[in-house]
């Protein structure tokens, strides 16, 4: 990674426990054009220690745009993002909950958090690679977003 | 049948001063013995009756300035003081008494002592009519050879009829009887033993007002009694008031207390010369008398009185013991039956069966012609009962005028009129409450019985009025007076009845149980229901990931490798795909299958016109590519979940547009109102159903086509009849072979169960 290049990196943090929908939306993000780095952490402890840069992520930098799925192992993804969205150190990070469940309740609880979107998993690979092509380019071009 | 005072009736005359007087404080005594009272320890003559005169030769008022003393010598004065003074006066009993008249001229006496309730020594003297007491062996066979006799018998009836024939023969009455009071105070003979030119009294019956209370009472507590004259002429007693007390003494326990003028009326008009008198007392109540007439005056000894007395117990001890047996052996069978009707019962997941279907049944607990059920609104009947509208308003009756926990008549049509109808079965009833408002019932037909009074018991006396004094007296016709007795039963037994209160408290237990098996059941099951939605829920989720896992990565594999894939690696990833989109699909479906649910649905006012309307925009890409053409009538609003509505809708009109012909579909949607619910059709022009898979369809999974011909899971119309079973309809297919298809389905109108909805709601409001 050059220094250039790191300057307009966007860091896309993706929370997610299985390794093949890992790989699947790196796939996805490959597609893109925009200049990025994706981070990844297996479940919701790595999650929240990664963001407030404890432990071994004393030197994570700050996402941009963190992909939370719900389901994950030792803490599940709606405490992790009621826990960013009660954090003013990083409640401003936009937060995409992109999982399988299109439970109501799944739906509702996560917007009542305050999550920015809520996006259902295509089954469909096609669809799963313009929806994850859709979200960073709506994050980083189209919307304006606090300069933290 | 008289012994006491009349009571009647009589309009406009009180007869209650009549009837009230106190008998047992009567001024005077038969003549044929003296009466002494005295003060003890000194035993002065402080009272005596009228005619010492005569008998002593001392006048009463010379009497009483004396003491014992001076009427008996001093041997005698010592074995009385001796007797005196033990507790119990029985042991003296008669005491032979010799009283010297004038000079050496003695009188011997039989000399009866007792104490009163005032605390005064009492002394009836009778002339001895024998010299001697007689000796206890003699009176041991007489009573022996009657236990004898009685001891052989089997047959209660042969029991009565060997005491009035014991009786008579110790006694040689012109006629003896034996005579029992019935629940209702009424008595009858049930044997009779007399001399030949006499006319039978036996069967007789005797209204209640020829004994009335007070003079059972006195039975109870004189239980022997002579009037060995009925012509007597009563004596004074001198002083009438006792110089202690200053009022008439009380003489309940003297034997030779003068008789009230109204019986000895009855007895003149009866041709009754001489009366004796033996209570039977059973459990404190005075079961029966022996009743001893005599054409003409007679004389029994005080001995041979005790000697009646002592027979009659122990006979009636013996009668006791039998009828009891008798009791018992039938109390038995009914506690038998009673066991083997409860096993039955708690055998049967209906109780009700339990109490009909086996032998014995309902009917052989209480020996009744017919039982009934009424159970909610349903009656389960045996043998011979009213039909089900006259039970219907005989259990309205019930519950609005008998409470407690058993009600038994054996005359119905006397109590609730509207019963003369059906008194052929149900002049009798029994009948206990289970719960509320839930009878069971015994049925007895009429018995028409024919009584015969000893007289009209509607004239048992008349009203005389002399010398300005109104005066009740005894009836002088005692001549046979039948009475037919209609609308009436056999009685129900105190027996029968214990057995089916026994039987209530039994099917109370076993309600409760059953209630609470059922809530208890209930439970189980809904907590299995929500164990298996929530793993039919979470085992959709769970099977999703892999699933969407293998279609993603099989699809990223033709996409980057197309070039280096061969045709058929291309055809077998195609089977994969398909594979997984069938295997989604099904997820889908189960997951919606497992939605539908009972308890997940919101009930309200729903307008099916736009549950439809959803449904339609759902399916607006196949209707426009199908050229379908959709009609409806005009739709109403039910009570429904909409959400469930449109599903329903989805999957109807759906499969419609599916199982299309070659012509355009075409798809009209009605609604009818029915009594109680709305009938809805959705009807197509495809290519329709055989009408012998008509049932099949609506099962989960099953298909009459490959996926090749019709994709699908199998599981929408299941889902549908899941929808319209939740809401408490129906749903059914009338179709023919290629001659297109109509689906019915029904809503209630009212909802389902709004009651036990509104419950629910009403908790939720509470909590949420």
């Amino acid at each position: 990674m050059s220094v250039e290049t790191e300057e307009i990196q966007k860091i896309i943090f993706l929370v997610e426990d299985n390794k093949a929908d890992i790989r699947l939306i790196q796939e996805a993000l490959k597609t893109s054009s925009l200049p990025h780095q994706v981070v990844t952490v297996r479940d919701g402890i790595d999650a929240m220690a990664y963001l407030r840069q404890e432990g071994e992520y004393a030197d994570a930098l700050r996402p941009d745009l963190i992909l939370l799925d719900l389901n994950l192992p030792r803490k599940d993804g709606r405490e992790v993002l009621a826990e960013i969205k009660a954090d003013p150190k990083l409640k401003r990070i936009p937060v995409v909950v992109l999982t399988t469940s299109k439970n109501e309740d799944d739906i509702y609880n996560s917007y009542d958090l305050h999550v920015n979107c809520y996006i259902t998993k295509s089954r469909n690979l096609t669809q799963l690679f313009q929806i994850v092509k859709g979200i960073e380019q709506f994050w980083f071009s189209t919307a304006t977003l606090p300069s933290e | 049948m008289d012994i006491g005072l009349q009571e009647q009736n009589i309009p406009s005359v009180n007869i209650t001063s009549l009837k009230e007087a106190p008998i047992h404080i009567s001024n005077k005594i038969q003549p044929h013995g003296i009466i002494l009272v005295l003060a003890e320890p000194d035993l002065k003559i402080l009272q005596v009756s009228n005619n010492t005169l005569n008998v002593f030769g001392i006048s009463p008022e010379n009497t009483v300035q004396k003491r014992l003393e001076d009427l008996v010598d001093p041997y005698q004065l010592e074995r009385i003081k001796s007797g005196l003074s033990k507790q119990n006066l029985d042991f003296i009993n008669p005491t032979k008494i010799w009283i010297r008249q004038k000079g050496d001229d003695y009188t011997l006496f039989d000399a009866v002592f007792h104490r009163n309730s005032e605390g005064f020594l009492i002394i009836e003297l009778e002339p001895a009519i024998s010299q001697k007491n007689i000796p206890f062996l003699s009176f041991y066979h007489l009573a022996g050879a009657s236990i004898n006799r009685l001891e052989s018998t089997k047959n209660l009836q042969e029991f009565y009829q060997i005491i009035v024939q014991e009786v008579q023969k110790v006694t040689d009455f012109d006629r003896v009887m034996l005579y029992k009071f019935d629940d209702d105070g009424h008595g009858y003979i049930i044997a009779e033993e007399k001399i030949a030119d006499l006319e039978t009294y036996l069967g007789l019956h005797y209204p209640e007002s020829d004994i009335p209370k007070p003079a059972r009472k006195l039975f109870i507590e004189n239980s022997i009694r002579l009037i060995p004259d009925a012509n007597f002429e009563p004596v004074e007693i001198f002083p009438v008031n006792n110089p202690v007390t200053d009022r008439p003494v009380d003489l309940t326990k003297s034997s030779l207390r003068s008789a009230a003028n109204c019986h000895v009326e009855y007895l003149h008009n009866m041709g009754v010369g001489a009366s004796l008198t033996i209570s039977l007392i059973k459990d404190q109540k005075l079961w029966g008398l022996i009743a001893c007439h005599h054409q003409t005056p007679k004389y029994v000894s005080y001995e041979l009185r005790k000697a009646c007395e002592f027979l009659g117990r122990v006979m009636f001890s013996e009668i006791s013991a039998k009828e009891e047996t008798e009791d018992y052996d039938y109390r038995m069978n009914l506690t038998y039956i009673q066991t083997l009707l409860v096993e039955y019962m708690s055998q049967e997941d209906n109780f009700i069966d339990g109490l009909v279907k086996n032998q014995p049944n309902l009917l052989d607990l209480t020996s009744a012609k017919g039982a009934a059920v009424c159970f909610g609104e349903s009656y389960t009947l045996i043998g011979e009962t009213p039909k089900q509208e006259d039970l219907n308003f005989l259990v309205e009756w019930l519950r609005n005028n008998v409470n407690g926990e058993v009600f038994y008549t054996d005359s119905l049509p006397s109590l609730y009129p509207d019963s003369i109808s059906i008194k052929n079965i149900a002049s009798g009833l029994l009948a206990i409450p289970i719960a509320q408002r839930n009878y069971v019932l015994w049925f007895r037909p009429e018995v028409i019985q024919t009584v015969n009074w000893g007289g009209d018991p509607n004239q048992a006396f008349e009203l005389n009025q002399s010398q300005g004094n109104l005066r009740l007296s005894p009836r002088k016709s005692f001549e046979l007076w039948k009475e037919t007795v209609r609308l009436t039963s056999l009685p129900w037994r105190f027996v029968e009845i214990k057995a089916a209160l026994e039987l209530r408290k039994a099917i109370v237990n076993i309600v409760l149980r059953q209630a609470d098996e059922l809530a208890q059941l209930a439970h189980d099951l809904e907590r299995s229901n929500a164990e298996l939605k929530k793993f039919a829920y979470v085992a959709s989720h769970d099977l999703q990931e892999p699933i969407n896992q293998v279609a993603n990565y099989v699809q990223l594999l033709e996409m980057r490798y197309e070039a280096e894939l061969d045709e058929d690696a291309k055809e077998f990833i195609n089977y994969v795909v398909e594979g997984v989109s069938l295997m989604q699909t099904l997820i889908d479906d189960v997951l919606a299958y497992s939605k539908v649910d009972t308890q997940a649905i919101t009930f309200q006012a729903t307008e099916v016109e736009s549950s439809l309307e959803r449904a339609l925009s759902n399916l607006r890409n196949r209707i426009s590519e199908t050229k379908t053409i959709i009609t409806h009538d005009s739709l109403p609003t039910v009570m429904a979940d909409g959400t469930q509505l449109m599903q329903l809708f989805l999957n109807l009109v759906g499969n419609a547009i599916k199982f299309r012909s070659n012509e355009p579909p075409q798809i009209h949607i009605g609604a009818e109102r029915l009594e109680y619910e709305w009938l809805f059709s959705v009807r197509d022009n495809g290519i329709g159903i055989d009408p012998q898979f008509s049932d099949r369809i609506f099962i989960i999974f099953q298909r009459l086509h490959t996926r090749d011909e019709y994709p699908g899971t199998g599981m929408g119309l299941a889902i549908c009849k899941k929808i319209i079973e939740c809401h408490r309809g129906r749903i059914w297919v009338e179709s023919q072979l290629a001659q297109g298809a109509t689906f019915y389905f029904t809503i209630p109108v009212g909802g389902r169960e709004r009651e036990r909805r509104n419950g629910r709601n009403t908790e939720n409001n509470l909590f949420s």
